[in-house]
């Protein structure tokens, strides 16, 4: 997407609401689509959406106009949109309510909900990259960007991920 | 063992990607109303100050009186 002109991010970081608000019109379908890829949940990806333009509006002060909004604006809802992920591993583990391993993972819907648990095992920054590099099939640079890492950090981050994710499969009995 | 193609692709079968989505509602609004209200001029604070002003200018032996207080 375009980046706005940066006469709108300057009113933006003075404070001006209705360039705020002209500046979430222009990216909310993008920011959602980006925390949708990570959250895997289009309710909880809205609240989060709302979450991230607020956090915006409060640190607009730290926003270099002559950057790419979309790129600040996408870093600041990955970390929202992780900030969800560890919520609700913690209110699953608080609730006692995180899912039964399945029993049997060999026919499919049974394989894929085998998947989907081991996936939902892994730490939130492994389940962000995983996901976003193997599902989502986004370029390294482009996630790297969005968690403000190196891409060497994020090639690491992927390979533990695979290896956790082929551990967690292997003690499910997966083995395709 | 399972190489990372496999579990590239159990995990796309799992988690099917995600395309065209859009909020199912205006979200606008929840912005608007989670975002510090406007800041607006403190008036108690600057007609305190006022009149500390006003009155000091009038009686400036009061300052003595107000830095054993601060």
């Amino acid at each position: 997407m375009d980046d706005p002109d940066e006469q709108l991010l300057e009113r933006f970081v003075h404070g001006d609401q209705d360039a705020f608000e002209s500046l979430f019109r222009q990216f909310e379908v993008e920011v959602y689509r980006w925390i949708v890829r990570i959250v895997r949940d289009s309710a909880a990806a809205e609240d989060v959406l709302v979450e991230s333009f607020w956090r915006a509006y409060c640190g607009r002060a730290r926003f270099d106009p002559s950057r790419s909004f979309g790129a600040w604006m996408r870093r600041i809802a990955t970390n929202a949109a992780l900030d969800q992920l560890r919520a609700a591993r913690r209110r699953a583990q608080w609730s006692g309510a995180e899912p039964a391993a399945p029993a049997q993972a060999s026919p499919d819907p049974g394989l894929r909900a085998a998947v989907a648990f081991a996936f939902r095992r892994l730490p939130p920054k492994m389940q962000a990259v995983a996901v976003l590099a193997l599902v989502e099939e986004r370029p390294l640079a482009e996630i790297a960007a969005a968690l403000d890492l190196p891409v060497g950090t994020v090639k690491s981050r992927l390979s533990r991920a695979n290896a956790r994710l082929r551990m967690e499969l292997g003690h499910l009995g997966i083995r395709p | 063992m399972i190489d990372d193609q496999a579990v590239r692709r159990l995990l796309q079968s799992a988690l099917p990607p995600t395309t065209d989505l859009e909020p199912a509602r205006d979200l606008w609004p929840a912005i608007a109303r989670w975002r510090p209200a406007r800041s607006e001029w403190p008036w108690l604070d600057l007609g305190v100050a006022a009149a500390v002003v006003l009155v000091l200018s009038l009686m400036p032996s009061w300052l003595w009186l107000l830095a054993y207080h601060l």
